[in-house]
């Protein structure tokens, strides 16, 4: 089976929709999507997915949405997700995603900044969310919901039942007939398919308007790159792909719909975020992204699991991880392929330990891994490396559609975000270092704010990222920081926080990491413990506890910490070094504020919320 | 699905009853090795060839078939029974009579075993309907009590019911294997004569052989079915609680009388089967010991599961002899006196009057146990040390190793 041909003129654009139905004609049995429900995996064929798309976008159609409307979608990943989007792009409107974890709050400003018409609500859950700010979306005429427990007994006109919403579909479809296959012809390759809302580390999160072309070239660019995958060519119909990051992220947008739309393989939705380690392990998924913080959460789950382990079993996984450090090295000296001498340690410990490991955490079969949309440890990276994880760096933002710069097999470089993408547009300005791309995939602008798209273009149409890279060895980028963060001490050094926060994070024990010092003297950081790893430390140790705040403020922990912070200190210049240090007595959260939806640090929040906690290490302003 | 064990997209897959390619092949593997073993060429093995070896072994799969019964109800449905040995007298006098000889001084009707066969099951499993009732009533020990006067009583009636059991001084013969059409005079094949087949010379004790194993596999994969069902998934409920699961929609009066029904037809199978196994049996055959024996297969080899009950009934069938055999071994040693081995083995086996030992091997009393005091003493105490430190029995060393690389290279 091949990929879709080009568009052919007179079907219209070549839309994600155009690509289903391809899929749907040119392997109607082939399994698109699986969904684990009362306890197996249910499985929609090509032709079942396309035929709900039509029902969708046939009930739309009959729910008076028409080309250019909103259709907001907030709910975690459900095959629903991919049908109602396909639907909405065939029917030429524009799918807005919500975070299912946006409080009510935000989801009453992303409503109503987006003009949404119709919204799909998962669950009471979503539903109650929408209840609360109801009064405020007079625009908001349909509220779709999928998840009947609850909802039912409510009484409201504007909601409902998915199952309905597809039988009036079907009833306009017959009557109709041809109807969404009209507008698919009328698709054109600027028309707005999508909003995708950033996450907002500073002010509110803005709209970034996809167009049908960026979404072809991201297909095109990352997707179907033959750089990719070691041993070459993109992803095929029998790859699996293990869809569980919030759809509305344009990483997940990029691996998971697109990836699947666009080649043909299968996307298993995991439950939930909690079961996603469950879910990999059964699904043993062959391509696989991850942003780091849930490559940091296997890898400590490793050590954790490893810890535990009786006494031969923590012997030969000690000795192998031992192997697998030497095994990353020798693969990153040599750009992600293996050595001789990293082969042969392989040979020895894959039987032993790494294929066990693997099966484990899920990536037995995997033949390409992924990291992106923060940065990674490279010393994360390096131990998947050694146990035989492919694992590659990306780099790319909502506003470029995700296409920039990305680790080639064969040919990646730790530390850096890869090689720009052939035959784009993407250069470092002359003072500030800032990237900058300019190619099919950068986006419109930003929804209802022409100011904010005119400060995000150069003068000469270059996108501005926002992040600040250098060369290395002329061909890869290294991110130093988001400019905005640079901290300029009041010696007049710059800093780049990240660079250090990061090095912090790759101890297990700590989770989050604020590094504080713009116009100070010296720098200092707020640090978050990772509940589990310090709570199972803590037991070894016998020391009792209680809550999160209570570990956070135990003599032990903190000189345990210390002993992190003098290890990162020694790896960095001594104006670089952190000299105080308080633990932050809370679990960051979204629902509070400190963390965007993709569980970024607001560093705004952070400072507001533990002001006290800087003011004490600065001690009062004089 | 292939190469991904733990992706289920059906129930069918889920629920399969060798769901992987390894236990499939194991499987296959180890049936195989049972057909092969009473020719004697399996390498190492060449012993179970012998003629009291495949006596041995069908004797194993026979008490497996009642062993599987048991564990249906005790080990799955969760109902302590004590009186499995009636229904395997059930079983065993039902056959006599319907399969045994016409016209004689005792009943019999002559019939042939496609007839008696099935009713030494369906029989005994109208009778466990019967009984089954008071299990909604009373619970645990009282209805091992209630269970333990089925085997009073039975015993009562077998040894008083002469015209169909011969008392307790004759006893009475049992049908043979033998098929038959329907009373004629030659058999089509008869398991007790020395056949051939296909030019291959079977020895009727190899010929009785198959047919056991036939019997036991047919026995295994009903078990396994009825516990992998909606059956099976009800007993477990009524085990684990059982007002829990007439909550949850179980019904508990229909289920326990379907335990005490299939269970007793097992039993009842495996009665008839046995009885006509060794050719003559006594009213005292059925009593308690035999219940116990049950009681001890499932227990050692594991409660609640198939393989366990297959384990256990293998083990306590095969145990006895073992230790015989190695009793002989080591007195053998001791009378040569030569080596460590001698020496050692002197300190526990007496070898004349006056020696000191934990065993002898003399005729008559000795100091000592004898060997049948040994093996006696050697299954309390199994059963004991079991149920402290292995309660999953035989299945649970089993398990505890697989789980051991199941999660390398964790712990869990």
């Amino acid at each position: 089976m091949t990929p879709p041909d080009a568009p052919t003129p007179t079907t219209g654009y070549h839309t994600i929709a155009a690509r289903v139905r391809d899929w749907a004609e040119r392997s109607p049995d082939a399994v698109s999507m699986r969904e684990k429900d009362f306890g197996i995996w249910q499985e929609y064929t090509w032709a079942q997915f396309w035929d709900l798309v039509l029902d969708a976008a046939h009930g739309l159609l009959a729910l008076g949405v028409e080309p250019g409307d909103r259709v907001s979608i907030h709910s975690e990943d459900r095959p629903e997700w991919f049908i109602l989007d396909v639907a909405t792009v065939a029917i030429r409107g524009i799918t807005v995603g919500l975070y299912p974890t946006n409080p009510a709050a935000e989801v009453q400003y992303l409503l109503s900044d987006s003009g949404s018409s119709i919204l799909f609500a998962e669950d009471q859950e979503q539903v109650d969310k929408w209840l609360e700010v109801s009064a405020t979306l007079p625009k908001l005429r349909t509220v779709l919901y999928v998840e009947p427990r609850g909802v039912v007994k409510y009484d409201d006109d504007r909601l409902v039942y998915w199952e309905d919403f597809l039988e009036t579909g079907r009833k306009h479809r017959a009557e109709h007939a041809g109807e969404v296959e009209r507008l698919m012809g009328e698709a054109q390759a600027e028309d707005i398919m999508t909003l995708v809302y950033t996450s907002g580390t500073t002010g509110p999160p803005k709209g970034a308007m996809l167009s049908n072309e960026n979404a072809e070239f991201a297909i095109d660019k990352i997707v179907n790159s033959p750089q990719r995958i070691p041993g070459g060519g993109a992803p095929t119909p029998d790859d699996e792909i293990l869809t569980y990051l919030p759809l509305c992220h344009v990483a997940e947008r990029v691996f998971s719909t697109w990836s699947v739309i666009g080649t043909g393989a299968k996307a298993n939705f995991a439950e939930s975020i909690d079961t996603v380690q469950i879910n990999l392990r059964e699904i043993q998924p062959t391509v696989f992204f991850a942003v780091p913080r849930i490559w940091e959460k296997i890898h400590a789950s490793i050590l954790i699991k490893g810890q535990d382990a009786t006494r031969f079993k923590r012997l030969m996984l000690g000795m192998a991880t031992r192997a697998a450090g030497v095994i990353g090295r020798e693969r990153v000296a040599n750009g992600g392929d293996y050595t001789a001498k990293a082969k042969l340690l392989d040979m020895i410990w894959r039987p032993l330990v790494f294929r066990a490991l693997l099966e484990r955490i899920g990536m037995r079969r995997c033949r390409y891994a992924s990291t992106g949309a923060a940065p990674i440890a490279p010393e994360v990276l390096e131990f998947f490396l050694g146990i035989g994880v492919p694992v590659y760096e990306l780099y790319g933002m909502t506003e470029n559609a995700a296409v920039a710069t990305g680790n080639w097999a064969g040919r990646m470089k730790l530390g850096t975000v890869g090689e720009p993408y052939p035959g784009i547009g993407l250069r470092l300005d002359g003072d500030t270092g800032e990237i900058q791309t300019k190619h099919p995939g950068v986006f419109m602008g930003y929804w209802n704010k022409p100011e904010a798209t005119e400060e995000t273009f150069t003068e000469d149409g270059w996108l501005k990222t926002g992040d600040v890279g250098v060369w290395v060895d002329g061909t890869h980028i290294k991110i130093v920081d988001r400019i905005k963060h640079i901290i300029i001490t009041a010696g007049g050094k710059n800093i780049s926080p990240s660079e250090i926060e990061n090095k912090l994070k790759t101890s297990p024990y700590i989770r989050e990491a604020m590094v504080i010092g713009d116009s100070q003297k010296y720098l200092t950081a707020l640090i978050g413990i990772e509940l589990d790893t310090v709570g199972n430390w803590a037991l070894r140790k016998g020391i009792p506890y209680t809550t999160y705040r209570d570990l956070s403020e135990k003599e032990e922990v903190i000189e345990l910490v210390q002993q992190v912070v003098n290890e990162t200190n020694e790896q960095f210049a001594r104006v670089e070094h952190i000299r105080k240090f308080r633990l932050i007595p809370k679990e960051l959260d979204h629902e509070d504020g400190e963390l965007t939806a993709t569980q970024k640090v607001k560093r705004s929040a952070m400072e507001d919320m533990f002001g006290d906690l800087v003011v004490d290490m600065y001690g009062p302003k004089g | 699905m292939r190469g991904r064990p733990l992706l289920y997209t059906s129930y069918q897959e889920d629920q399969s009853l060798l769901n992987t390619w390894t236990k499939k092949l194991m499987a296959a593997l180890f049936l195989a090795l049972l057909l092969i073993a009473p020719f004697g060429i399996v390498p190492g093995l060449g012993f179970l060839g012998d003629n009291d070896w495949v006596k041995l072994m069908s004797q194993v799969f026979i008490f497996a078939i009642g062993a599987l019964g048991l564990n249906l109800l005790t080990g799955l449905a969760g109902q302590v029974s004590l009186g499995h040995s009636f229904f395997l007298g059930i079983g065993a006098y039902t056959a006599a009579w319907l399969g045994g000889e016409a016209g004689g001084a005792l009943l019999g009707e002559g019939l042939p075993m496609w007839v008696w066969l099935p009713a030494a099951a369906v029989v005994p499993a109208i009778i466990g309907l019967i009984v089954g009732p008071t299990a909604v009533r009373v619970r645990g020990l009282y209805l091992a009590i209630v269970t333990l006067g089925l085997v009073i009583i039975g015993e009562y009636v077998f040894r008083n019911w002469k015209g169909l059991t011969g008392g307790s001084q004759s006893g009475r013969t049992h049908p043979e294997f033998q098929f038959k059409f329907w009373k004629e005079g030659t058999p089509l094949f008869d398991f007790g004569q020395d056949a051939t087949i296909a030019g291959f010379q079977i020895s009727s004790e190899v010929s009785t052989y198959m047919l056991m194993l036939g019997f036991a596999v047919a026995a295994v994969l009903v078990a396994k079915n009825i516990q992998r069902s909606r059956t099976g998934r009800a007993f477990q409920a009524i085990r684990d609680r059982d007002v829990a699961a007439e909550v949850m929609g179980v019904n508990e009066f229909k289920y326990k009388l379907l335990a005490f029904g299939l269970s007793s037809a097992f039993a009842g199978f495996a009665g008839a089967l046995l009885a006509s196994f060794v050719g003559r049996s006594i009213p005292e055959r059925f009593d308690l010991f035999l219940a116990v024996q049950f009681i001890a297969m499932i227990i050692i080899g594991g409660a609640g599961t198939v393989s366990g009950t297959l384990m256990g009934a293998a083990f306590v069938l095969i145990l006895p002899r073992v230790v015989r055999d190695l009793t002989d071994w080591g007195a053998a040693i001791v009378e040569s006196g030569e080596g460590v081995l001698a020496w050692i083995g002197d300190l526990f086996i007496a070898t004349s009057p006056d020696d000191f030992g934990l065993i002898n091997t003399l005729p008559g009393v000795g100091p000592g146990l004898s060997v049948d005091q040994l093996n006696g003493v050697l299954f309390g105490l199994l059963i004991v040390l079991f149920l402290i430190f292995e309660p999953l029995g035989l299945y649970g060393i089993w398990l505890r190793i697989r789980n051991y690389w199941k999660g390398w290279p964790f712990t869990y």
